[in-house]
């Protein structure tokens, strides 16, 4: 049963060699050094013992732990899609360097999944799904896995929208709101998160810009189109905070409120007005940094938001 | 489009297609610990992580006390080493992906475990490829297209199949070949006599251990509740790969065609004879067959009767 299908043609077999395993992008290949320098583990460098749900209203607790586990579902994201452009760079024999990097990526996004859930049990209880179903299809998938497994979506479309912009805006409010975090392991496991998607950021910044020099203009539109849906059908799908839900969608109005009240209590998350002041910022900021590649991002309307 | 791109674009078509046969089902995610030993293996994975640049005594490492001919053999032994090692990242990680796709609700542990694994792949692949250079140089290519296609499985498609029983895939190519590819670095460390290329298969086999470790916990977990049909894939994918990939020298270069076997078999005695990192083929001979020894004992533990495979060279086994 598992060779059959191999003799007889029905799997396409991998054209391994030559395999080159030398560093061929020096920057990347450092942030793999790095990543095995600092490593950590949820269990043990998070000061759980300064957690203290005791000292933390009902109201709180429940936003917390809603804010937690809805942060897990998105890590698990991470575990479940991402992942596959690890096959990818293998199927298309992109250079070591991706390859290797991209596997302590798996692996601290599985520990930041670990971690979220953690947290959101230590806090009283993990919310294993939405309060209502059809929010699942908002909070549940960027759509990675998909486009990396299409040949017709470009690698430089899934890296500018899933490494660059999602990941970019989730770090930008992290950063942005990580000092809110008046609770210690809370901001510690911020911290540590801040930490690995830093380099996740970088990993992807430096793909395209080593790969800028050859975009065509047909890349350029796959980069363009890539964002602009990452924004539009997953940001404001709620996909990273239900407020920015354009639709509103199924979400209750407690977990639409989880991340404010959350934040306000110091346990992570952020506020609207947070969002309001970051969320622009970001797409300015994205948007002059692919602009020397001829990429132009457009404006968004956003009803809260405003257009941005 | 190149002849290259155009293959790989029918690679990731294959891919595709087999990820789109599976709904995905990602809610109610649990992740509370299902089988408390595989959640144990993923724990010791986070606390016994090491770096190969720094874990490693590289500046004790004296390549010099070496003459050219053990050098370069050695340097062949981990060129071929790094290419056996390098499926494992695509395996691995399409396994992750299988699980993920099956369900939400159940296999967190197996999933967190496998989230891990990629990483510990890429680091052996870097010590293979460090110590081939350091030898001498890394090659790239076995140039012998006979090597390269029995060195060259499609296993990580296998594992996106659904047609495959995700156990019938472990018990396959982790209680068989993760097993054998443990005892044989095992063997290998044991006659090694160099301090630190002895450091670096400790390293890998302590690794390697937690993945076979793996592969039994999570058989335990689910074979006494699999049907007639899925213990009999099982039974079925165990003898192909040893049938099929294993004694047509997956792991072991004494049992390539004649014609691939050279110049590879001849370094590895080479590098076997120095204690450079290698095992003599009547030493991987004894691995092999104490490995078949100890699956079907295992196996038969579950009343799996592995059948009999006859191999020209070996006899019966």
């Amino acid at each position: 049963m598992l060779i059959e299908k191999e003799r007889t043609g029905a799997y396409v077999l991998e054209q391994r060699y030559p395999l080159p395993l030398a560093s061929a992008m020096p920057d990347v290949w450092e942030l793999w050094r790095r990543a095995k320098t600092l490593e950590w583990d949820p269990q043990i460098d998070i000061p759980w013992e300064e957690l203290h749900p005791e000292r933390y209203s009902a109201e709180q607790l429940l936003a917390a732990q809603m804010y937690w586990s809805r942060r897990t579902w998105g890590e698990y994201g991470a575990i479940s899609e991402s992942p596959a452009l690890l096959l990818r760079f293998c199927l298309e024999r992109r250079l070591p360097d991706l390859q290797f990097f991209f596997t302590m990526r798996t692996m601290e996004e599985g520990r930041h999944a670990e971690a979220s859930w953690l947290m959101a049990e230590r806090l009283g209880r993990y919310f294993p799904q939405p309060q209502n179903p059809p929010t699942a299809g908002a909070v549940g998938t960027h759509g990675v896995r998909r486009m990396a497994f299409d040949p017709e979506t470009s690698l430089e479309g899934i890296f500018a929208s899933l490494v660059c912009a999602a990941e970019e805006i989730l770090i930008d409010v992290f950063k942005a709101t990580v000092h809110k975090a008046t609770n210690s392991a809370v901001r510690r496991l911020m911290e540590l998160i801040l930490r690995d998607e830093v380099r996740h950021i970088a990993f992807g910044w430096q793909c395209l810009d080593a790969w800028a020099p050859s975009f065509t203009p047909e890349t350029v539109r796959n980069i363009e189109a890539a964002v602009t849906t990452m924004i539009e059908n997953v940001e404001f799908r709620g996909y990273r905070n239900l407020w920015l839900a354009i639709e509103g969608g199924s979400a209750t109005p407690a977990e639409i409120d989880a991340d404010r009240i959350s934040c306000e209590a110091g346990l992570g998350g952020n506020t609207p007005e947070d969002e309001m002041r970051v969320f622009p910022e970001f797409l300015k900021k994205i948007r002059k940094r692919m602009a020397p590649w001829s990429v132009a991002i457009p404006m968004f309307e956003h009803p809260r938001l405003g257009q941005v | 489009m190149s002849e290259a791109l155009e293959h790989s674009a029918r690679l990731l078509r294959a891919y595709q297609a087999q990820e789109k046969r599976f709904v995905e089902r990602r809610f109610p995610l649990q992740f509370a610990p299902e089988v408390p030993a595989l959640r144990e293996l993923y724990s010791q994975s986070k606390g016994l992580h090491w770096d190969p640049e720094t874990d490693i005594a590289w500046d004790r490492f004296d390549p010099a006390r070496y003459d050219r001919t053990a050098r370069e053999a050695a340097s062949r032994t981990w060129s071929r080493r790094a290419w056996s090692v390098y499926p494992g990242l695509t395996e691995s990680t399409a396994l992750l992906i299988r699980f993920c796709l099956e369900s939400g609700s159940l296999g967190m542990d197996a999933k967190l475990f496998l989230s891990f694994r990629p990483a510990e792949e890429a680091k052996h692949l870097e010590v293979c490829h460090m110590l081939a250079e350091r030898f001498g140089d890394y090659t790239a290519d076995p140039g012998e297209p006979g090597l390269a296609r029995v060195s060259n499985h499609p296993f990580a498609q296998a594992a996106l199949d659904g047609d495959l029983p995700v156990e019938a895939y472990v018990a396959a190519l982790g209680a068989l070949d993760d097993q054998l590819d443990l005892n044989l670095h095992l063997s290998h460390l044991q006659h090694a006599k160099d301090e630190v290329v002895r450091a670096a298969l400790r390293l890998i086999a302590c690794d390697r251990g937690r993945h076979v470790a793996f592969a039994w916990a999570f058989l335990g977990s689910r074979v006494p509740g699999l049907d007639a049909r899925g213990r009999a894939a099982v039974v079925a994918a165990v003898s192909d790969l040893l049938a099929h990939v294993l004694l047509a020298g997956y792991r072991n270069t004494w049992l390539l065609p004649e014609k691939s076997r050279e110049p590879w078999l001849a370094a590895e005695a080479e590098t076997a004879r120095h204690g450079l990192g290698a095992s003599t083929p009547s030493q991987e001979r004894g691995v092999l067959r104490a490995t078949i020894a100890q699956v079907r004992e295992r196996f038969a533990a579950w009343k799996l009767d592995l059948p009999r495979v006859e191999h020209a060279e070996l006899g019966t086994l």
